[in-house]
């Protein structure tokens, strides 16, 4: 009876080492695509193409690296693009968003419940059903071929009010009323104490934010044709057209550096990312 | 201070009011109602402008012939009906929902199968290695990882067929048939997306008591039939949000088939967005895109009724 019970538990010691291998061998597997795309970065150009492929960097020589920032592509007026639109965005939705949450979280006026309700629908809508009305507006005021319009387009969310009010609904609110009391104001309240309590909020909401706006294809690809206006997610593929053909370690070069920002908040952050996107269910 | 805390909170909540001076109260409901609108101004002005008025412009729209230069003209339900006789556009509306069929399926399939399996004791620095390579797909845009998938399914200097070569297979023409094109996308579009349901799912299998499991095991119940009548049914609401999910997201699909195939060979993996995009920017044709995009909203409209019906029904007390 004994024996018995310590063979299954045995055997069960197995099983679970043999999941794990399995597993080890799909997260490999899964990691192929980037270890590549690293790895053919540090290819010499000429050798790009010769199989077999390298799944490690055969050197850390920078070559490619310089190639593409001195292409004619404006390379790095690109990166700046991207990068000026995800933290303007972000900044913008921090703002926005905390305020309204604020308001429908903690304060009463009249119509507060019908203004939600109308910003909730807001997350059925689907990106593409506002593209032409935005593509015809922006093409009347100049904001065709303009990274400010994708900006614009990206100051608030009803997704940013809707998580960040029910964040702070779980809060206590015990301290806004003592400090109401006290003759606090309104902007006070919110500034001193709501702030404060949202933190782990806000961060998450700054991570979703920030690698939506970096990863961001379908509006960047309807507003934008002017190479100086571009964002890295939609260069990609003029890189690919342009210096594909002869070059893909070129490409890859220019890969390794769009991901990178991205990549290195994961690494950094891994839980905080992770909780913030399956929380939030963007889909890059 | 309690006797006093009570003013304040039947301002802050709902509920009787009756110790506070008059003027004092209007003066404070006054000053919480001009900061309440002030506050929800930003947000409300550019929710408007920027997609409330645009959505319900393109209703509109989607009932025009829209001419840059000339303006419009009302058509009626012209563009739904051509959406709807037209055999190009009703391929390419079932190959969306094939699509959607399969990326579903294997995204929500696999990521099950994966949480099983790592729902497990094991040592942190697995943990954090199967969270990276499984999640890192899932956070990269499906424009950058798209144009590295094309190199590996690319007939002549791919990597997967090269592979293939080696182990004596035949190549593959992974892009270049209409036959085999669907699937390659599939494939990846589960490669980049599974991790997310994975996660989902193991934080719902978190949620099925251990006591239960044990009794069961005790009693003799076979893995399966644990799973089956004890877990399966304890998970089924977060299921049913995984493929709830995954269908609005696949049915949106758009980046990683415009970097693979563009749509082609022909119109064989064409989606919904693609032909709205080639529709509006390559044809002009502004009025039958914006029937294209209202149908596209309906299409989600129809499966969030389903969540809030099912989610009714499914969710246990």
């Amino acid at each position: 009876m004994r024996t018995k019970a310590m063979q299954t538990r045995q055997a069960k010691k197995w099983v679970d080492r043999a999941i794990i291998a399995v597993l080890a061998l799909m997260g490999i597997s899964m990691l192929m695509p980037f270890l590549w795309l690293f790895s053919m970065s540090f290819r010499p150009a000429a050798e790009a193409y010769r199989m077999p492929p390298s799944f490690l960097p055969p050197t850390f020589d920078f070559a490619n690296y310089e190639t593409v920032l001195s292409s004619s592509i404006p390379f790095l007026k690109i990166y700046w693009n991207s990068l000026y639109i995800a933290v303007l965005v972000t900044i913008g939705q921090l703002v926005t968003c905390t305020l309204a949450a604020f308001a429908y979280a903690r304060l009463r006026f009249p119509g507060r419940d019908s203004l939600f309700f109308v910003m909730l629908i807001g997350l059925m809508f689907p990106v593409q059903v506002t593209i032409l009305p935005i593509y015809l507006g922006f093409a009347k005021v100049g904001l065709l071929n303009n990274p400010l319009g994708l900006v614009l387009l990206g100051l608030t969310s009803s997704f940013g009010v809707f998580m960040l009010r029910q964040f702070l609904r779980s809060q206590p609110k015990e301290l806004e009323e003592a400090a109401l009391m006290d003759g606090a104001g309104y902007f006070k309240i919110f500034w001193r104490i709501s702030l404060p309590q949202l933190k782990p909020a806000l961060a998450a909401l700054a991570i979703i934010t920030f690698t939506g706006a970096w990863n961001a294809y379908f509006q960047p690809r309807a507003l934008i044709e002017s190479q100086a206006a571009m964002t890295l997610p939609i260069a990609m593929d003029l890189l690919r057209g342009y210096l594909g053909q002869g070059n893909l370690s070129l490409v890859m070069a220019a890969m390794s550096m769009a991901i990178l920002p991205v990549v290195l908040l994961f690494l950094v952050a891994q839980k905080m990312v992770i909780e913030g996107v399956t929380f939030s269910g963007i889909r890059a | 201070m309690p006797d006093l805390s009570r003013p304040a909170r039947a301002l802050l909540l709902s509920g009787p009011i009756s110790t506070m001076a008059k003027r004092r109260l209007s003066d404070l409901k006054k000053a919480q109602m001009q900061a309440g609108y002030v506050f929800v101004l930003p947000s409300i002005l550019l929710y408007a402008t920027f997609v409330l008025a645009p959505v319900i412009i393109t209703i509109i729209l989607s009932f025009t012939y829209y001419d840059i230069s000339f303006g419009a003209d009302w058509v009626g339900f012209e563009n739904y009906i051509r959406f709807l006789t037209d055999s190009r556009s009703l391929e390419i509306f079932w190959n969306t929902l094939r699509f959607a069929f399969l990326a579903v399926t294997f995204n929500v399939g696999v990521g099950l199968v994966l949480a099983l399996a790592l729902n497990r004791a094991m040592p942190q620095f697995l943990l954090y290695f199967f969270r990276l390579a499984f999640f890192l797909p899932v956070i990269i845009s499906a424009a950058f990882v798209a144009v590295v998938w094309s190199y590996f399914y690319s007939f002549d200097f791919g990597v997967i067929n090269y592979y293939l070569g080696q182990v004596g297979l035949p190549q593959v023409p992974w892009l270049t048939s209409s036959k085999v094109a669907m699937t390659s996308i599939v494939i990846m579009d589960v490669w980049k997306n599974t991790g997310f349901f994975m996660i989902i799912l193991i934080a719902a299998l978190q949620g099925v008591p251990r006591p239960i499991m044990d009794a069961a095991s005790m009693d003799g119940a076979s893995p399966w039939r644990r799973f089956s009548r004890i877990t399966l049914p304890y998970i089924s609401p977060v299921l049913f949000f995984c493929i709830v999910f995954a269908s609005i997201g696949a049915l949106q699909v758009f980046e990683s088939i415009m970097i693979l195939t563009g749509g082609g060979p022909g119109d064989s993996t064409r989606s919904l967005s693609i032909y709205l995009v080639d529709e509006a920017f390559g044809s002009f044709e502004l009025g039958y895109a914006a029937a294209v995009s209202v149908i596209m909203m309906l299409l989600v409209l129809i499966i969030t009724i389903i969540q809030l019906v099912g989610s009714r029904r499914w969710v246990r007390e």
